[in-house]
């Protein structure tokens, strides 16, 4: 592993030095050409260099990372920000003591650190900043962020100032305001630091968000005193007047409240912005980074606080413009923020690293011990007395243990090493010792508390971030415990947090909401309670999806579920498929309950044989790949047969008209499969899909009302059939249809087989030995009979309990009307692939007839008839309708 | 305001209640005063529509269950009385310390509020019938009933181990296990 990680460098290191010399000699050999000569290749690499050497770092950035976590060893013990550092540290001194490249080129670039390091992490920070924790402990965060700030720069300034009359410096002198600059750079929280380490250690919500916070807030505070300091150094102590610190502590409002300000002007625009988005969604990711890197470019340039406005400018643009934007680049703006804010931040902590290989160090021990000393015990202090001011009003208070964590996440970063390095030498003359000692800081603060934070954590016990799935019952007891605390405050008359944050939604909610999003919010309406469902609905989806791709029912499973699936399984009567269903970003548009199959219990073998058709039945859409696997299936049923039996599965669930022939046709592509059980799961699937239909056919609905007992009887009376046709039609299937097969059929048949089966089965033979037929005329010949036929399967449904198959196969036929079915796939979808053969259909039609008139009882002498002439239309037509899909095709 | 209402209450209903609930003298104080500006007729009960007077509560999609079950289970003939009205409101004193948790503010205490706001028939169950009733209270807008339904009878998949179709007080507490509902069901009382 080592040996590999180090080899990628070295062969990167090496690619550059030979891109260094090569791009030399090259340019050497162009001057000395006499006459210039047409290339046929030409070496350039000066025209790419720069750009060149950039993604050269950043895929440098990368590799590390991935290899890092090749090694989970490694990961475990140190925390990513360390091991960046330490491979900064290696390649900066091989550069060094190779001399390759100049050291500008690798040291870090303030303006480059502004410009493109540090946005992307803010923006990362404020975009998945988990609003409610932090407005929450907004107040805490405050006072932390400014006060806290403002006392450990003052405290650290003075006591660096302090010291330097006694001997501890070695004689070198400090001034007051060079202290001070330093200080103000130094006592700041980096947000980056934080951020890389406490995303490691988990702890819980609160006390991340303290410390983040601050962190994040705190910048307003050290760009000001930073800033201030260093102005007021250029001025010269001696030219000072108070005017100066006064307009100093304004520019602190408007540099704070100036950013904060600029980032909900960008972030609302950008809102807006997304509202027309609709026909350009490609866009929108872009459209959301790019107001967001104009809020920080717009902020520095007025100069204030850029890292505040793209806070907030990420904060206010979650809030509305995940409603606005489609899912897809909802998920891409994530991910590219993601990465982006990931790279950059390996990439600040490797030039860490490297930058500290530099001859611009003057090491000072006495100075940097006492910087180090001052910012540990004024972290400590400044916690303790503030952290204790904020428990006066706070409602969880911050136990001893929190602070502890608190002052040691006081981790010091790039930002800090960053500001010191555009320090202006001629102002500040001890700027080597001040980049020396925040580089010092810097590496304590990350490797020393960095490493051992996480110990720590665990040590003190410090209560954890639960890593939990959303639960609707517990969104749904957050949610009421909100509105009964709301109400309870108002009613104390005690105003707290709750009614602060009501009126904050109720202001959300009736102004912002509707100008920012395309649908305006229906009054009083919960949308997050919705999204939380749709949420979990899709996560269960998902994993049921991933669950049962391979999902074979077992034998065991005969007996049907019955439990109220049918009342689940309605809403998505509103839905045609799935991916609909997915796109589906309303609120008011809901999502079948998936979550149901998944809450059974124990008994998850008809659990997931009914998911596994619930969701076959809304998910696959798959027209060609089902033709395909129907056509091939006889060729190759039992090679692919797990694949197989998923579309064919889908497939015939479209195609209502092939759910009665269950028991014939279970073998044809179930072989592998229990036959019993995937009786089952087709009369579940049955009943989904007739479920779906209720809208379109309330006769249909009807059936699919059946209580299920009796479907059960069915199912038992029906066994011994079942085996019986199943190795009939396995026989018919592996030798196509042969006339002389199909008188003892019908003869074994007509002994088991109720009634209304054989019509059904008809056409599915036709179908399984790939008929030709139209789908117009297909329809008007299936038509007739069916709707006849129905009449008499409802009444037998009242009659007996036995002839239900005959009942539900009716239904189901029924429901594939194409008058009727509003699905995606009727059989006409399909009569295009099975031209081949057209001869069959005829043969087996005249085949079949026989079947009728052995097995027809007196009851129902009028349905007979009409099938019958059916058939005989179905065999005249046949031909005709093949001949027409061949030449329409 | 304040000073009058402390004067209409007994010193040693004060003392009494401060200690039963664990309020400062000055929270029982405040709280009084509230009690009296709510109390518009000023005769000595908080009826429904008083509650409803307040326009947080009015709105609040939860407002009006949250007056049934105050005025149910704490009051008596729609109708609290400031001792009944404290006695409430010690539900949601924070506990500083162990010590300062009485038999009011307990977690129990706290969820079995909860609880209630959903089980309105005191079978100590929350039905499907019942948790319909909450949703659509807190969905709210013109969700169709069907899916509500759905909504409902996932989460009461959720939460139903025993298979009967309703959740019981300590299946509703086993999920609340990991959310902080005695800090979340806590309130800051002004002194």
């Amino acid at each position: 592993m080592y040996k590999n990680k180090h080899s990628i460098f070295l062969i990167l290191i090496l690619g550059l030095i030979f891109h260094k010399y090569y791009c030399k000699e090259q340019t050497y050999i162009h001057n000395q050409a006499k006459p210039p000569r047409f290339h046929v290749a030409e070496f350039n690499f000066d025209h790419v260099s720069d750009v060149y050497a950039i993604t050269l770092w950043i895929l440098l950035g990368s590799l590390a990372k991935v290899g890092f976590h090749l090694s989970h060893r490694l990961t475990e013990k140190f925390p990513e920000s360390c091991l960046l550092i330490i491979l900064g540290l290696i390649v900066g001194g091989l550069l060094y003591i190779t001399h390759l490249a100049e050291q500008k080129a690798y040291v870090l670039n303030s303006d480059t650190f502004f410009l493109f390091l540090l946005p992307p992490i803010i923006l990362e920070a404020g975009y998945f900043m988990p609003n409610r924790p932090f407005f929450d402990n907004l107040g805490t965060i405050l006072l932390l962020a400014i006060v806290n700030t403002l006392f450990n720069t003052i405290c650290i300034g003075l006591t660096l100032w302090g010291f330097s009359f006694t001997p501890l410096y070695g004689g070198t002198q400090f001034g007051m305001l060079p202290c001070f600059v330093f200080a103000a750079l130094i006592s700041a929280v980096d947000p980056v630091a934080v951020l890389a380490t406490f995303t490691e250690i988990h702890v819980n919500d609160m006390l991340y968000i303290v410390v983040f916070g601050e962190s994040l807030l705190n910048d307003a505070v050290s760009v000001v005193l930073y800033r201030m300091f260093d102005s007021f150094a250029k001025i010269g102590q001696e030219n000072l007047i108070p005017l100066d610190l006064i307009l100093g502590f304004l520019s602190f409002f408007v540099v704070s409240l100036g950013g904060v300000l600029i980032g909900i002007i960008f972030g609302v625009v950008a809102c807006f912005t997304t509202k027309f988005t609709e026909h350009t969604p490609v866009l929108e990711p872009l459209i959301i980074l790019v107001y967001a890197y104009l809020a920080y470019l717009t902020s520095e340039m007025v100069s204030v606080s850029g890292i505040l406005a793209i806070t907030f400018c990420g904060m206010v643009m979650k809030q509305y413009v995940s409603f606005n934007i489609s899912k897809k680049s909802d998920a891409t703006t994530e991910y590219v923020l993601k990465m982006l804010s990931s790279i950059m931040e390996t990439i600040i902590f490797m030039f860490m690293g490297l930058s500290t290989v530099s001859d611009h160090h003057s090491w000072n021990t006495g100075f940097v011990l006492i910087t180090l000393l001052a910012c540990l015990v004024f972290r400590v202090i400044g916690i303790a007395i503030f952290a204790n001011l904020a428990n006066c009003w706070r409602l969880l208070e911050l136990t001893r243990i929190d602070m502890l964590i608190m002052s040691y996440g006081g981790l010091r970063g790039a930002i800090a090493f960053a500001l010191a390095l555009i320090l202006d030498e001629t102002k500040i003359p001890r700027k080597k010792e001040f980049v020396t000692a925040t580089i010092a800081v810097v590496f304590f603060t990350v490797f020393l508390q960095g490493i051992t934070i996480g110990p720590l954590v665990k040590c003190l016990n410090v209560r954890r971030k639960q890593i939990e799935e959303p639960t609707m019952s517990a969104k749904l007891t957050n949610r009421m415990m909100d509105h009964v605390m709301t109400c309870l405050e108002e009613i104390s008359g005690s105003g707290g947090s709750n009614s602060l944050r009501d009126k904050c939604r109720n202001l959300d909610r009736n102004y912002f909401k509707r100008w920012l999003l395309r649908e305006t919010p229906q009054e009083k309406m919960d949308i997050k309670l919705l999204q939380t469902f749709k949420k979990i609905n899709m996560q269960s989806a998902m994993k049921v999806h991933d669950t049962s791709k391979g999902l074979v029912p077992t034998p065991s499973s005969t007996t049907i579920h019955t439990s109220p699936s049918g009342a689940n399984l309605r809403p998505s009567s509103t839905f045609a498929n799935f991916s609909q269903l997915l796109a589906a970003n309303l609120p008011e548009q809901t999502v079948p309950d998936l979550m149901f199959f998944e809450s059974q219990g124990t008994e998850h073998y008809h659990d997931d044989a009914q998911m596994h058709h619930f969701l076959d039945t809304n998910l696959y859409r798959a027209r060609p790949r089902a033709t395909i696997h129907v056509r091939s299936k006889d060729e190759m049923a039992d090679t692919n047969n797990e694949t197989n039996n998923r579309f064919e599965k889908s497939y015939h669930h479209r195609n209502h008209i092939y759910i009665p022939p269950r028991l014939d046709k279970e073998q044809l592509h179930g072989r592998k499969t229990g036959r019993s059980s995937s009786g089952t799961n087709r009369l579940t699937g049955a009943k989904a899909a007739s479920s779906t239909q209720a809208d379109h056919d309330s006769r249909s609905s009807k059936h699919s009302l059946i209580p299920s007992y009796k479907r059960e009887s069915f199912k038992s009376t029906n066994s011994p059939k079942q085996r019986q046709q199943q190795q009939k039609s396995k026989s018919r299937s592996k030798s196509p249809p042969l006339s002389s097969d199909q008188p003892i059929k019908s003869l074994s048949e007509t002994k088991d087989i109720d009634q209304p089966i054989p019509p059904v089965s008809i056409v599915i033979e036709n179908e399984d030995d790939t008929v030709k037929m139209d789908g117009a005329t297909a329809a008007e010949r299936i038509c007739p009979w069916r709707r006849s036929s129905l009449p008499d399967g409802e009444k037998l449904t009242s009659t007996s309990s036995i002839d239900d198959p005959s009942n539900t196969s009716h239904t189901f036929s029924n429901t594939n009307d194409p008058n009727l079915h509003s699905g995606p796939l009727t059989s006409a979808n399909f009569s295009g692939a099975y031209n081949k053969s057209a001869e069959y259909m005829g043969e087996f039609a005249t085949i079949t007839k026989p079947e009728e008139y052995v097995s027809r009882p007196h009851v129902r002498d009028l349905f007979n008839n009409q099938f019958r002439t059916s058939d005989e239309k179905q065999e005249n037509n046949s031909e005709t309708a093949s001949n027409e899909s061949v030449t329409r095709l | 305001m304040g000073s009058n209402a402390s004067i209409m209450l007994q010193q040693d209903d004060l003392q009494n209640i401060c200690q039963q609930t664990g309020f400062a003298v000055k929270q029982v104080q405040r709280l009084y005063s509230r009690f009296k500006t709510l109390d518009k007729r000023d005769c000595g009960y908080l009826t429904r529509e008083n509650l409803l007077c307040i326009p947080e509560v009015n709105i609040n999609p939860l407002g009006e269950r949250l007056i049934d079950v105050i005025m149910e289970d704490y009051g008596e003939n729609n109708q609290i009385n400031f001792k009944q009205f404290i006695f409430l409101l010690a539900k949601f004193r924070r506990a500083k310390f162990k010590s300062s948790i009485t038999e009011y503010n307990t977690r129990d205490s706290k969820l079995r509020f909860l609880f209630d706001m959903y089980d309105r028939n005191h079978d100590m169950k929350i039905d499907r019938n019942e948790l319909l009733e909450v949703l659509k209270m807190m969905v709210g807008g013109n969700i169709h009933d069907d899916q509500i339904a759905t909504i409902a009878d996932h989460t009461i998949n959720e939460l139903d181990t025993d298979g009967d179709k309703s959740i019981t007080f300590e299946e509703f507490c086993k999920t609340l296990e990991r959310i902080d509902a005695d800090d979340k069901m806590s309130m800051k009382f002004l002194s």
